[in-house]
């Protein structure tokens, strides 16, 4: 047990620290809700060249064969100021798809152009009601013959469709090579491909897609036909605990602010913060603080040295997804009627704690995974 | 970051888990919860010292091993994971000694450090603290410890000691200078007090578990040579201060009742093959993931808490950030589990019907005292939010 960070770490956090501030100021954040591409290709550019999308990838496809402990310190500071891009979905998510199963021709195709942040990939895998359906997905992948794919349904919450220049999907796939759920990507143009702007809590830019039998071939299959279930239980301990980052970020913006805010608030002829229900309060937020940190890092540290983890991710989503709502309630309680405005920056994480939620699994859907993992 | 342990640490986890088997095996104990309160067992204590285990973190030349908390804290997982009676020597280990350490006086040091670490006999503390109006505002002590040459008399009454009965020895907080323009918190000295000495009067309370644990003991002229003030005079707040940190930081605060949350995963797993699908089992797995993901990230806090210290800093409120925490953890273990295990869960000890000998009863019973035990989960409350997020007091 050792609770420092590395030098490097401390070094990258610093840097990311100073980005996320110089780039993502609220102003900011609100600029890209109501902007149509809803992030800044410049920032995107500099984020690459900082070899932050790359930070996890073997040197041969251009990255830096970093560490994921590093990568979710990144996630942390992103998630204090909601510096929105499509690193999750594009250079994690569908690049780490590719990464652990793809084979060595789709990898060099790819991997180096999403590291540099040209190419911009998606994930379309969540159905009608928003889940994630990879074990038996709705969406189909017929075969046309010549090794030739219809896909057909329809996948919601799909984030930065109308910049992707592919999507991937877990297509349920009948054809006589094989059938079951399996990976494919498709072109972001492709003809039958009909994406709708959804508007959100967050007003992040994610899309509703239907696909109308959008044609692909075999070459677009990403690994071996039937695996995508395997595939994707590999990949999501990590975009889980990303995501954890994030939220873990978020939850330390809400203690100072509120922080902040107790201190400089004047009523009753004194500082709100010197109410002693109003310092407990914010001990608890304090304390959902510490002990999301705690149990996040522990995922991550142990998903970088390449332990077995399961049931501590599970643990980390869950807590974290409860925590770091939980703070944003009493946040908005204590900063009165302020806070509720849309001018405050406060519903920024309001907002995000509720998305983050819902995402990838809530409290008690991981809690399920922790009873399994006991044994239960 | 490393959320493992080092190859050293896990051969000494293992070192200690032998022990205890053995000790098991050999009948010495039983792994019942709320063992600290009972487990007054010096021959235990004794083949501890003969470890090294008492005194793990103190310097080597009072004895000690100078070990890291790191260690200690795996110590006091593996003894309190089966409630070992460490009751005799286990104040003097966590916080007397430290504080000696750190305040006492050379006759003090040579006198009482090697005693605890060897668990002689006599060696027993008890903390004489809390008044009938001094709880949680403690600066309100009453206690009087007037000087008189080279001594000391001692004029008052304290409350809820436990293990006064049992006691040799008593850390005292007494006023020693009466003026009422000095604050109150710098007009109070500690002083080790002699339980048998004239005039010290034990008086028990049962508390509604049934048990008598805590005492009221009365101070009655009680003459005490000034060889045993501890630290400066009029000095005792800075420095219970820093031996509160060491009452709050450690892994028990989590660990009181972990037998009965062994038994609970199991029943729960028993459960499973015949009640799977059934809408009450899934509640309870729900209910008992939570209590793993609380039990996991109070565990952590421990942990972090211990390395905070081996980094020399001071952990005033990490301490009480993970005994608030801890303190609730295991009411909400003790609420499930009755829960869980259903009606019968309330039959006590040696009744037919019972559960686990009563343990899930008591547990449940215990568990107010918790959270008011060394510092509310309100006053720490109040230090995490004035130490750490600095908060004004005005």
């Amino acid at each position: 047990m050792e609770f420092s960070l590395s030098e490097e770490t401390k070094m990258l956090q610093s840097s990311a620290e100073k980005f996320c501030k110089e780039k993502s100021p609220s102003s900011f954040v609100k600029n890209m809700i109501k902007d149509e591409k809803g992030f800044s290709a410049a920032h995107w550019k500099e984020m690459a060249e900082l070899g932050w999308l790359g930070l996890i990838y073997d040197e041969k496809y251009g990255g830096s064969s970093g560490s994921f402990f590093d990568l979710f310190i990144l996630f942390e500071e992103i998630g204090k100021t909601q510096l929105p891009s499509p690193f999750l979905c594009s250079a994690v998510f569908a690049g780490q798809l590719i990464n652990e199963d793809g084979d060595e021709n789709l990898k060099k195709a790819y991997l180096s152009a999403v590291i540099k942040g040209e190419k911009i990939l998606t994930i379309g895998l969540r159905n009608e009601q928003g889940q994630y359906d990879h074990a038996a997905p709705a969406l189909e992948a017929i075969e046309t013959g010549g090794g030739f794919y219809a896909i057909k349904g329809t996948r919601i919450l799909v984030p930065y469709a109308h910049v992707a220049d592919e999507v991937t999907v877990c297509a349920n796939l009948k054809g006589a090579k094989g059938s079951g759920s399996t990976l494919l990507k498709v072109a972001g143009k492709a003809p039958g491909l009909k994406k709708t702007l959804l508007n959100t809590l967050t007003g992040e830019k994610t899309f509703g897609v239907v696909f109308e039998d959008v044609k692909v071939s075999e070459k677009d299959l990403v690994g071996a036909i039937g695996k995508g279930t395997t595939y994707v239980d590999k990949v999501l301990p990590k975009v889980i605990t990303l995501k954890c980052g994030e939220m873990v970020g978020g939850l330390s913006k809400v203690l100072n602010m509120t922080v902040d805010y107790v201190k400089q608030r004047i009523q009753f002829g004194r500082p709100l913060g010197a109410l002693q229900v109003v310092q407990h309060y914010c001990a608890d937020i304090a304390t959902f603080l510490d002990t999301s940190r705690l149990i996040a890092y522990q995922a991550a540290s142990l998903i970088d040295i390449g332990f077995p983890c399961t049931k501590e991710v599970a643990m980390a989503k869950a807590w974290c997804s409860d925590a770091y709502k939980k703070s944003t309630q009493i946040a908005q309680q204590l900063h009165g009627g302020i806070g509720f405005t849309e001018e405050h920056d406060l519903h920024l994480y309001y907002k995000h704690a509720k998305v983050s939620e819902l995402d990838l699994g809530d409290s008690w859907s991981h809690r399920q995974k922790v009873a399994e993992e006991m044994g239960f | 970051m490393r959320f493992t342990f080092t190859e050293e640490q896990n051969k000494f986890r293992q070192e200690v888990r032998d022990f205890l088997q053995a000790e098991l095996k050999a009948g010495t104990f039983v792994p019942k919860s709320g063992g600290l309160a009972e487990g007054n067992n010096p021959e235990f204590s004794k083949k501890m010292a003969q470890r090294g285990w008492i005194g793990l973190t103190w310097p080597q030349k009072y004895g000690g091993q100078g070990r890291n908390y790191v260690e200690k804290a795996i110590l006091v997982e593996e003894l309190f994971k089966v409630q070992a009676p460490v009751g005799y020597h286990f104040l003097g280990d966590r916080q007397i000694g430290p504080s000696i350490i750190h305040f006492g006086s050379e006759w003090q040091k040579e006198y009482f450090l090697p005693r605890f670490v060897k668990a002689d006999e006599n060696m027993r503390f008890c903390l004489l603290f809390s008044e009938p109006n001094a709880g949680s505002d403690l600066v309100n002590v009453a206690t009087t410890a007037t000087k008189e040459g080279d001594f000391y008399i001692l004029r008052g009454q304290k409350v809820w000691t436990s293990g006064g009965h049992q006691a040799d020895y008593g850390w005292l907080l007494a006023r020693t200078k009466i003026d009422s323009s000095v604050p109150r918190h710098e007009s109070c000295s500690q002083f080790i007090v002699d339980m048998k000495a004239p005039g010290v009067t034990v008086r028990p309370i049962v508390n509604m578990v049934g048990y008598h644990t805590f005492n009221e003991v009365f101070l009655d002229e009680v003459k005490i040579d000034r060889k045993f003030m501890v630290g400066q005079e009029n000095d005792a707040f800075k420095q219970l201060m820093a031996q509160m940190d060491y009452e709050r930081a450690g892994m028990e605060r989590l660990l009181q009742n972990y037998p009965v949350y062994e038994k609970l995963i199991n029943y729960v797993k028993e459960m499973g093959k015949t009640r799977k699908g059934d809408p009450f089992y899934n509640w309870v797995k729900d209910s008992v993931a939570q209590l793993e993901i609380e039990f996991n990230i109070g565990r952590l806090l421990c942990y972090y808490t211990a390395w905070t210290i081996d980094m020399g800093r001071k952990p005033t409120s990490e301490a009480a950030l993970t005994k608030a925490y801890c303190n609730q953890y295991e009411q909400r273990l003790s609420d499930i589990a009755t829960k869980v295990l259903g009606p019968a869960s309330q039959i006590r000890e040696g009744r037919p019907w019972g559960l686990y000998g009563g343990e899930i009863a008591d547990c449940y019973l215990w568990s107010p005292s918790y959270s008011l035990q060394g510092g509310s989960v309100e006053v720490l409350k109040n230090i995490v939010a004035l130490r750490r997020l600095d908060l004004p007091r005005k």
